[in-house]
């Protein structure tokens, strides 16, 4: 194809929380899993991926730019990706523009791929489930793909499993599929919309840690092949926790969507724990995060909080409500108060309003914070000043977005480079 | 009974550690377990519970003090213990002192008994096996029960699941058991403390501010809460039982390592799964682990098996002395002693383990080299005063009896501690 034009989408993504664990695949060119998992969508506006893709004939080769730097799309993950997405597009015609583009050009034009992530990457906060999301949809917006986010879902799904929960707002599930379709039956479906339970509200604690993890990639399939408690889990444990998540969630009952998300994580911890080598993603402080809200729980009538926890020692915690949320920020700031002159608004991101309703103002009130109730230790209670690098509240948020402003395109529209 | 006359009888008895796990029990009063376990017999050299024992006609009750302190007798534990002691007791004579006791009389006797450790009870190495492997074992000397060792570990058993496999040395097997009573729940002798004597065994010990869980509630919540316990129980730990047994048996420390770690984690994967959920080990554990992980792919064989029992503290296995001084030097390289620490007292029991590792004192150990499979800066990071000091020891021998007076802890005349 000849011509100078170019033609870009502009795309954010979120990230998403599993509360019913992916860990190990039965497939692994397929990314197929050993169970299903269930996720829950977090809001856009406080972690995103935004991409913009750019098609043109005079691009050379696909090439992609992540948060400025240029990386290589050699992988299988990306691969496959790219040449699914590819084998979807459809016929394009922008008459203004003069552009048309047939079904069968897109195997011949290349793409150009900047991606951003409005959340620092190594905090463990999900980046390539929500990476490619991004790309897949923005991918498929500009090539006129005609699939439902369900069947772009098993596009997404082949660069990263998580991923393929991205493509939802709300709750979401991750269908196991057999192993009879090539993997087009494995995708994910919506179980309810980020409106469906308007109260619960996310806070996310950042464990500082100068540990280098294995990533889940190396680490998943180290469990798969060494550990007897795995294959029990996926085939035993799993798909009753799974019809049970669903009917908690559909229900908005908080008490029993809290007990089976801090099993579930717990239980995929205890998985990698069972591995050889052992694979230890939570430290001391992750412990300490779990020992305040099961105190918290056994303190009050119905539990308050629930938590979780992927690989990596990062704390993703749900409140039952806003009461709920203020009290439980009460309690992670008495024990993971900030460093000295810290800003308070710098160490509560997202929904900073969260303070106003725990009666927090500034570092001297979190300072000031009475020993909660429920320690009876004679030991006196301890506060891990620092542990913490910040915390995110945020809530469940809708699927990907297309961005029709300009200004936030990632490439510049002449150039077709990162601007 | 008339007369002032007390008999006494003094033992030692070693601690134990376990390499296949014992956690939870199918029956709580009789503590019968939801599987076998396999466990290595420490040197009571360097650990070790002493415990006189001392029945007078003067005494007017069961007395008890440990490390010192009066305790308490009353609970379920010790009242099965001493009943069930009792009931096998046979007819005693002395005809020294004069003293003639007969197997009814017992039942009437009350008993003063004195124990001590040689090793603090906060340091979370099993001390209430020990205690009360020692106290099953010196009453039944001095009501001169006949029933063997495997017998009277059936008794030590209704006083804490670990003490049964505290009345033999070397390596021990607490067998489960199939009988509702518990009968045919105790434990044998695999092979003695000479079958495999070139192990070196290091202890670290682990420094803890937190309280932990205690097992008797931790393995209750777990046999209660955790699905992957019964698992373990019914599909894992009788393949491991066997293996373990044959690895013993041939000497093969690559098996025996391989299975104790993997043994050692999934205990800990079980405390996980339990709800709440109970962390024994802590960050330091896990850096240990790691050590030893690196260092074991990094050799042809593996050198080290570690486990961790209800707590932070390493138990660390080497396949021999040569690994032992290897390992110390990178133990030491990883956890320092803080400033103004002496070596003394920052390894103890078989201090020997020092000289063979090249370290004489402090400086010796700020210039040791990072070890050679390591090749990124975080992971050779140091972090002093995590462990709070090292035990050298090494598998040891079953409880004996010691005829010195001068280690009895209840003075002969008074019958009450020295």
């Amino acid at each position: 194809m000849e011509g100078e034009w170019i033609l870009m989408v502009t795309a954010k993504a979120p990230s998403n929380i599993s509360v019913i664990k992916y860990w190990g695949k039965r497939n692994e060119a397929l990314i197929l899993a050993v169970n299903e998992s269930i996720s829950i969508t977090l809001d856009l506006n406080h972690l995103c991926t935004t991409t913009t893709v750019a098609v043109s004939p005079k691009f050379k080769k696909d090439r992609l730019w992540l948060n400025g730097k240029e990386m290589s799309l050699s992988s299988d993950r990306y691969q496959n990706c790219l040449r699914e997405i590819r084998s979807r597009g459809d016929d394009f015609e922008d008459d203004e523009k003069g552009i048309k583009i047939m079904k069968v050009d897109w195997m011949r034009l290349h793409f150009h791929m900047a991606s951003h992530n409005n959340f620092p990457t190594g905090t463990g906060l999900a980046s390539s489930a929500a990476g490619f999301a991004c790309l897949v949809f923005a991918l498929a917006k500009l090539m006129n793909v005609k699939d439902d986010m369900s069947q772009l879902s098993t596009i997404a799904r082949l660069g990263s499993g998580s991923a393929c929960r991205g493509l939802h707002g709300g709750f979401v599930k991750w269908v196991l599929g057999t192993d009879k379709k090539n993997g087009k039956d494995s995708f994910s479906i919506q179980l309810e919309d980020e409106k469906h339970w308007e109260d619960l509200v996310v806070l996310i604690a950042v464990v500082s840690s100068q540990q280098k993890e294995i990533s889940s990639a190396e680490g998943a399939p180290l469990t798969v092949a060494t550990s007897p408690f795995l294959h029990y889990r996926a085939k035993e444990v799993v798909p009753k926790r799974i019809v049970e998540m669903e009917r908690a969630i559909r229900s908005r009952d908080f008490t029993t969507f809290a007990k089976l998300t801090c099993a579930d994580s717990n239980q995929f911890h205890a998985t990698c724990l069972d591995t050889s080598p052992p694979l230890f993603y939570m430290n001391d402080t992750s412990h300490r995060i779990i020992n305040c809200v099961e105190k918290l729980n056994r303190h009050e009538e119905v539990p308050q909080g629930a938590y979780t926890f992927d690989a990596g020692c990062n704390g993703f915690l749900f409140a039952r409500d806003r009461k709920a949320a203020a009290l439980l920020l009460r309690r992670l700031l008495y024990y993971f108060p900030p460093n000295p002159d810290t800003d308070l608004s710098s160490y509560i991101l997202g929904d900073k309003s969260i303070l106003k309703d725990a009666g927090l103002e500034n570092i001297d009130d979190v300072e000031k914070l009475p020993v909660p109730p429920e320690i009876r230790d004679k030991v006196p209670a301890q506060r891990f000043r620092g542990n913490i690098n910040y915390f995110i509240c945020t809530r469940p948020g809708p699927g990907p977005v297309l961005l029709s402003d300009q200004g936030q395109a990632l490439l510049d529209p002449v150039t077709g480079f990162p601007k | 009974m008339a007369g002032e006359w007390i008999l006494t009888v003094t033992a030692q008895t070693p601690t134990n550690i376990a390499v296949i796990k014992y956690w939870g029990k199918r029956d709580e009063s009789l503590i019968l377990p939801v599987n076998d376990s396999i466990s290595v017999t420490l040197d009571p050299e360097h650990l070790c519970t002493t415990t006189t024992v001392a029945v007078s006609p003067s005494f007017e009750q069961d007395r008890m003090w440990l490390n010192g302190e009066e305790i308490s007798l009353s609970g379920g534990r010790f009242q099965s213990c001493l009943r069930e002691i009792r009931a096998r007791a046979t007819d005693v004579e002395n005809k020294e002192k004069g003293i003639k006791i007969s197997k009814k009389d017992w039942e009437k006797l009350h008993l003063h008994i004195a124990s001590f450790n040689n090793f603090p009870t906060a340091a979370g190495l099993a001390s209430s096996a020990a205690g009360l492997a020692c106290l099953v074992f010196a009453l039944g000397k001095l009501m001169n029960v006949k029933e063997d060792h495997s017998q009277l570990s059936a008794i030590a058993r209704q006083g804490s699941g670990s003490a049964c496999r505290s009345l033999y040395g070397g390596f021990v097997k607490w067998i489960m058991g199939k009988e509702e009573n518990g009968s045919d729940s105790l434990a044998v002798q695999l092979a003695d403390e000479k079958h495999w004597d070139e192990l070196v065994i290091i202890i670290a010990v682990v420094s803890s501010r937190q309280k932990e869980t205690s097992s008797t509630s931790g393995m209750r919540e777990s046999v209660e809460t955790s699905l992957l316990l019964q698992h373990r129980a019914k599909e894992v730990v009788p393949k491991r039982i066997l293996k373990m047994e044959e690895a013993i048996q041939n000497r093969d420390f690559a098996s025996f390592a391989g299975l104790t770690c993997a043994d050692s984690n999934q205990f800990h994967a079980v405390c996980l799964d339990t709800c709440p959920p109970i962390f024994y080990m802590n960050d330091t554990s896990h850096r240990i682990i790691s050590c030893v992980e690196k260092w074991n792919r990094s050799e042809e064989a593996p050198q080290i098996a570690y486990t961790f029992d209800a707590g932070p503290n390493a138990v660390l296995i080497a396949r021999n002395r040569k690994a032992a001084s290897l390992l110390l030097q990178r133990l030491l390289y990883y956890f320092p002693p803080s400033a103004d620490t002496n070596m003394n007292s920052y390894v103890l029991g078989d201090k020997s383990i020092l000289k063979d590792a090249g370290i004489q004192g402090i400086d010796d150990v700020e210039a040791l080299p990072p070890p050679p499979e390591i090749k990124d800066k975080i992971a050779a990071q140091k972090n002093r005063g995590e462990v709070s000091y090292f035990i050298c020891t090494r598998p040891g021998r079953g409880p004996v009896v010691l005829s010195d007076e001068s280690q009895a802890l209840i003075d002969p005349k008074t019958g009450l501690p020295k």
